[in-house]
Formats: structure tokens, sequence, C-alpha cells
């Protein structure tokens, strides 16, 4: 439609970026989701970008699918984004919405952290797929990013099914030329093709009744989705995004995503069935590839589920057992296939003997005053997916209990119950985990009669993620002063008994609230504030420096977990204890920790 | 075009600019037609966590985002605990450009693990690659510390050694940087000449 005036040019992104301008091109109205690396930036390029877009960063991922659903029922494309963690939460709105109709388009853009490039748990997207009967695709570079994002859109509409775009690390932080029509107008359509959109249980329990039947009030309800999932498998085959590169007669490789071109640098002679869409997957393709070749390989990305998928066609292919998967190799890189499939490819070792960089809290960070407290009063406490998840590293070891994303309220609720109270296990939590899930668990304790305390850290954003907004910050996309949700109040509204707010600086304060809290034989709330210092680049106190006449090397101030304290090999070999006078901000925690008074502004 | 590309890793730690290096170089090889891929593959995200960059520039379409071990034609490291990790991607025939900045590894400080016995810049300097080392201390003056604008100076010695045009390339860096950091930043560009004039080559 954009022809006529359409004026090509080569744009760098990254795989982010490109995603958002595929949803802009899509003509996406609504956008919602929540912050998750490495699929972030999808969002804030979006909200940057494109204004015409409603974005909303929504308390948790279920509800930024759900937010998707609905609007997508109003016969509007739509998308959510999250990581695949996220869509753990976001699992029974997506099971809701399979196999359902769909009116606007409906893709959940969904992180992979292949790898654990940033330190993530390894899970892999695909399965959901399997699960839940429905499309994936995946693409290989940013250009397909784009245009798979549109694609994604019209398979939604042509099949009515929620279609996932699978995005890795490796996508999401790899920058390369988008061919980008700058004359492009953004345009919305509303496409409203059914009255109705009920989930399965709906759908199957009008069936019972009315099998056979042709009244419309009964057939509206229905929706055949085993027969579009057929049709759709049927025709992609013929789908462009599904490649058959047919070339030597030794190797054949199905491949996707990223480890397509890691294939193709490292086996230039191979042919390569490279799939844009991994779910359902062309048989044909695959048969014909098979009887081309004379071994058959399958090199994905995260885990052994394609690979799985043409097992199950009766078409033999190697994977798993020549490339092992986790947790034996995280990813794939063209190392490990030359390695594997490349006869006397030599071998380079790195070095021996480099230290490793374990996290470190950012210098000043409300996190390390809480941690140093919890660990100097011998109090047990949980953590969940906070920043102040380093206080679990063993140099810190003020957390024993660490889960999942708004889980530290009700896991120590559980301790709690478990052992009759009798230990006051201390629930930590951060104002973004708070929000997401974790005021459910608080909401729990007090209607189960629990006597547990909570500390929540408000440090005004989901800073983890690169800060971005949460109910309780003072901006957002959608910001309204009186539209901010108090911590306290709320807490106060769920019947927390006792709750204080305390400055995280004011360390004797923080110390005597926390030890108030504990002892108290009442459940309580502990509400820790301090903007975060890397979002917020709060102003630096005096600095402070370590006096080495005074200093023991006892370490203490070390294992606060700060990043700006160095133990250092000074030019005469002497090792000293150090602050880094570019990374400290003037806290003043490290001198509450030192007994010898060596460290002072 | 002689050159027919080539593959850069870029190495430091969170904080050092290194996403904007890479952003300004690839401006450099886009104005000259280039075909680009760079993958910045970050750590935990947190400050002081090493960074990692791959920069491929080729005349033919790139494919893979990442660099093969023994393909990197050039290291451009700013920290060097971050330079060892890198070594052995490197061709033969590869050229070693580092910082002798370093910043301390929490595993070691907290005694976690034991630090590397020998002296990291020997190890370096003896790597059997071309090497180039910048102490950013002995260039330090007091009003200007080149180790905060390492990217800038890293930058302009690439430039040197590769003979590319000064001018094109701190045009890029005006373009690309807000306004009030111009000034300074050409400032530290214009070191980094002068520190590349300077600086002979290991071996």
């Amino acid at each position: 439609m954009q022809t006529e005036n359409k004026i090509s040019t080569l744009k760098m992104m990254n795989g982010n970026e490109a995603v958002a301008r595929g949803a802009f091109e899509a003509g996406v109205k609504v956008a919602s989701g929540f912050p998750g690396t490495p699929s972030t930036e999808v969002m804030d390029y979006t909200q940057q970008r494109y204004p015409d877009i409603y974005c909303e960063w929504s308390t948790n991922e279920k509800v930024g699918l759900e937010v998707a659903i609905g609007a997508s029922f109003a016969g509007y494309r739509s998308l959510a984004v999250m990581k695949t963690v996220g869509l753990h939460v976001a699992a029974d709105a997506l099971g809701g919405a399979a196999g359902s109709q769909i009116n606007g388009g409906l893709v959940l853009v969904v992180g992979d952290d292949v790898g654990r490039i940033a330190g993530d748990d390894y899970n892999d997207v695909r399965h959901y797929g399997n699960m839940f009967n429905i499309p994936v695709l995946e693409p290989s570079d940013s250009q397909e990013a784009k245009d798979l994002m549109i694609r994604a859109f019209e398979i939604s509409e042509e099949y009515s099914t929620p279609v996932i775009l699978k995005i890795t690390s490796v996508i999401c932080k790899t920058t390369s030329g988008v061919a980008i029509d700058e004359n492009y107008t953004y345009e919305v359509k509303n496409r409203v093709k059914y009255p109705v959109s009920f989930s399965k249980v709906i759908m199957t329990t009008m069936m019972m009744n009315a099998k056979g039947s042709e009244h419309p009030k009964l057939t509206k309800c229905f929706n055949d989705f085993p027969a579009h999932m057929k049709r759709l498998a049927s025709d992609s085959n013929d789908f462009d995004i599904n490649k058959l590169e047919l070339k030597g007669k030794k190797i054949g490789v199905i491949t996707a995503g990223t480890p397509y071109f890691y294939t193709k640098e490292v086996l230039p002679d191979a042919s390569i069935l490279k799939l844009g869409m991994v779910m359902p997957l062309p048989e044909k393709l695959i048969r014909e590839l098979a009887g081309h070749v004379e071994k058959l390989y399958v090199i994905e990305d995260g885990h052994d589920i394609m690979e799985k998928n043409i097992k199950d066609l009766g078409i033999a292919v190697i994977g798993k057992e020549l490339f092992p998967k986790f947790p034996e190799m995280m990813r794939f890189t063209p190392d490990i296939i030359e390695e594997k499939l490349v006869p006397d490819a030599p071998k380079r070792m790195l070095m021996e003997g480099i230290p490793f960089r374990l996290p470190v809290s950012c210098a000043g960070c409300s996190h390390l005053f809480i941690s140093q407290i919890l660990r100097k009063h011998k109090i047990k406490a949980s953590a969940d997916v906070t920043c102040g998840l380093i206080g679990c590293f063993p140099h810190m070891e003020s957390y024993s209990l660490q889960k999942c994303m708004g889980s530290s309220i009700a896991l120590a609720h559980g301790y709690n119950v478990a052992t009759d109270h009798k230990e006051k296990f201390v629930g930590m939590i951060g104002d973004g985990g708070f929000w997401a899930t974790g005021i459910n668990g608080l909401m729990n304790l007090i209607f189960n009669d629990s006597q547990s305390t909570t500390i929540i850290v408000d440090n005004s954003c989901l800073a983890m993620t690169g800060g971005q907004h949460v109910a309780s910050s003072e901006f957002g996309f959608n910001y309204k002063p009186e539209n901010k949700l108090e911590i306290a109040k709320v807490c106060e509204a769920i019947g927390v008994k006792d709750i204080v707010t305390v400055d995280a600086y004011e360390f004797e304060n923080l110390e005597k609230a926390i030890l108030n809290a504990v002892k108290a034989d009442t459940n309580s709330v502990v509400i820790v504030e301090k903007p975060c210092v890397t979002k917020f680049k709060l102003p630096k106190g005096p600095l402070y420096s370590i006096d080495q006449d005074l200093c023991t090397q006892c370490r203490k101030c070390i294992n606060i977990g700060c990043l700006a304290i160095e133990s250092k090999k000074g030019k005469d070999g002497k090792v000293e204890i150090v602050i880094n006078e570019d990374l400290c901000v003037g806290c003043g925690l490290c001198s509450t920790a030192c007994k010898f008074d060596a460290i002072n502004s | 075009m002689q050159d027919t590309g080539k593959n850069i890793i870029i190495a430091g730690v969170g904080g050092q600019g290194i996403l904007l290096f890479s952003n300004l170089l690839s401006k450099y090889y886009m104005k000259l037609g280039y075909e680009l891929k760079i993958s910045d593959v970050i750590g935990l995200g947190q400050r002081g966590g090493g960074v990692e960059s791959h920069f491929r520039y080729s005349t033919k379409p790139v494919l893979s985002p990442f660099i093969k071990s023994g393909d990197v034609d050039y290291l451009l490291s700013f920290e060097q605990t971050e330079t060892l990790r890198y070594l052995h991607c490197l061709k033969d025939d590869g050229i070693v450009f580092s910082s002798t900045f370093e910043l301390s590894t929490s595993s070691v400080n907290t005694k976690l693990e034991k630090d590397m016995p020998e002296s990291k810049t020997e190890l370096i300097k003896r790597s059997g690659k071309k090497t180039f080392i910048i102490d950013p201390d002995e260039y330090k003056s007091a009003d200007f510390d080149i180790s905060k604008m390492m990217n800038i100076v890293m930058l302009a010695i690439y430039a040197e050694f590769r003979g590319y045009a000064h001018e094109e390339m701190i045009q890029i860096v005006k373009e690309n940087v807000p306004e009030k950091f111009v000034a300074g930043n050409i400032k530290a560009y214009e070191k980094g000449i002068e520190i590349a004039q300077a600086c002979p080559p290991t071996p």
C-alpha cells in the first residue's frame, strides 16, 4: 500500500528495536507487558518512537497479557511483551487465549535468555507452543525480527491463534541493518470477525449439549482450533519464512534463529532448512531435506524441542547426542559447531586462572544496608529476584532462601507456619516484586493469621531491568500523581498491624525498625525508602576513605558487597583495602561496619 | 575498497562507555558502505560486570553475530583482566590494544578466589601477539584524566593505527555525543592521537 512513495533506507537496529518497528508497521494499537531481560527494550522503543501506540507496563505479565487479549477482542492488533520466566506467570492467560477466536492479531513477544547471558534461568518459550498448540516464530537477525513481527500478526488473524515471537538475548542485543521505509504511515485497522471469544472450557461444555447443532447461538461459540493448526502446518511448507537451501549431500541441518548463521558460516557446503516458524513444523520440507543428505542434524538454541518434534514425525535426526543440552551446553556458538562437525578444527583454550566477576551491588544501593543489618543480627530472611538477591552470594550470605519474582513474602510465611513462628523468618521484597505478585503473599499472610515480618524496599522503580516504573513510582508512561499507589496505604488497607517507613541511609533508625518488627508478636511491614542510585543518579555525599594505619584487613567492609571497596595490590606488592573514589557515592555504610574506626569521610 | 572487513572484540567493564565506542565506530564503517553486525553481550547488567562487544564489518553480508575463536583481528580492551579473557580468540596475526586499567574482581576482593600471581600486563605482553599497552596513569594530568574517557581515546588510537581520517571520526563524535560533552570528547580524541603516535607496539 506504501509502494508509491517508498524510500527504503538501511537503519542499524538491535533486535528489540526492530521488533518495535515491526509492531509499528503492523499497525499495533496496544502494547502491554512486564519488563524482563533481554526483551524489556521492545516496550521502551515502542513507547519512545511510536507515540501512536498505546503502551503500558502492567503490574505483572499475566495482567499484561490479559490487557492485550482484551484489546485484541476489540478488533485491534495487540502485543504483550515479557521474558519467558514472565510467561510462566502469564501461562494461564495464554492457555485461555489459545484456541479461541481472535479478532485483532494477538502476538506475544517473549525473550528467551539463552546461555544465561544476563544471568537468568534456562528456559525455552517453545514449550508453550507445544503445550498450547500455538505457532512460534523465531528471527535470525534484526531484519527478520521486524519482518516476522508483521508476519506474526497476519498468521494470528488468518489462523485465529495467539502467536509467540521468540527472541533470544543474542537477537535482542545484536545490531544489524534493517530496511526501513521512511515514508511509512502508521495505519490501524479494526477487524471484528467474531462476536464472542471463549476459552476452550466454554466451547467444549457447549459441544457436549449441542453436538451437530446448526443453531447460530451455539455455533458462534465454537472455534475449530485443531483444524486451524492443521491448515497452518500444511501451509507452512510454502511459507517463504521457511527456507530450504539445498547444497551438499553430506550434511543437512535443520536450524532456526542465530544458530542459522553460525551454521552457514562454519558449514558453507551444508544443505540447510532454515525455519522462520519453528512450530508447527513444515513436514514436507523436512522430508525433502532428509532425502537429500546423508546425515541430518538439528541445531537449535535452548531445549531439544524441534528435535523431539522432528523425531515424532519418524524422521531420524542427530541432535542432543552430539550437542548435549543444558546443563552441559548453555547455547550454540560457531565454535561448538566447528568442534563437532569440522574435522581437525584447531582448538583454542581460554587462559587459566582469570578471576571471575561475581555480581556486586552498585555503591550506595539501599539493599546493601538491609543485607548488612540482616547479617549483623543473624536474622533469617528470604529474597526474590530484586537487586537485593546479590545478598545471597557467598561473600554476603544475608539470605538463605531465594526464589522467583514476588515470592519472598509467602516463602517467609510458609517457613513461619511450619516452625510455629518461633524463628520469625523475614521476607524481603522490592517494590517491583511487591506489586507484581508479592502483594498476594501479604494479603494471604494477613487473613491466615500469620505474624510474619516483611521488608519492602521502595526504590521507586524496577531497578534490576533498568529502572522501569511500577505502581508506586512518580513517573511512567501513563503517570498521573493522583493515580500513584502508596505502599504504606495499601499495606494498611490489607490489614498489616505494624507499618514503619524508614530512610535506608539512616542506618541506626533502619536497624531499630527491623529489630522492632522482628521482635513484635504481630505481623509487620518495614518500608525502606531510597531511590535507586543508578536510575535516579543521586547526588554524591562526602567520599569515604580507609586509613591504612588503622585498617587490620579484617575485610568486614568488603563483605558489605559494595562495588567501591576493593582489595588492591600496590606497586610494592602489598595488599591494601581501598575505596574507589570514582565509584564511592558517600552513603557511609562501610563506616558503620568498621570496628577499628578506620573508615571516615 | 581494499579492506574487505575485519572482526573486532571490544572488551571492558560496565560504565566504560563501550557501547558508545562501538556505536561511533559503526557510524564510520556505515559511511564507507560496509555491512555490519555488532553483538553487545552484557553481563548481569550491574556496574562493574564484564562487557564484551563483537564487532564485524565486511563488504559481504555478515553472518554470525559472534566471532569464532581464532577469527579475531583486533582486540580492543579497556580493562586488563578482560583482555586476558579474549586473547585466545585472536588470529595468529591478531593485534591487541589494551589499557592497563584494572578493576579488581569481586571474587578476589572477597577471597573466594585467588588473584593471578603474575602481572597481567606482562601476561598480555607475552601473549605472542602484537600488542599496544596503554597506561592511562602515564597520561594523567591535573586537568585531564584520560581513564574517564578511555572509549574516545581508544577510538583515536585505533583510527590512527588503521590510518583513518581523524576529521571524519571527530565529525562522527560531534554528531553523536550530547552537545555539552563534545569539547571534552574532542580533547580526549586529540590526546588519543598523541598517545598512539608515542606508543610503540610490543614486541
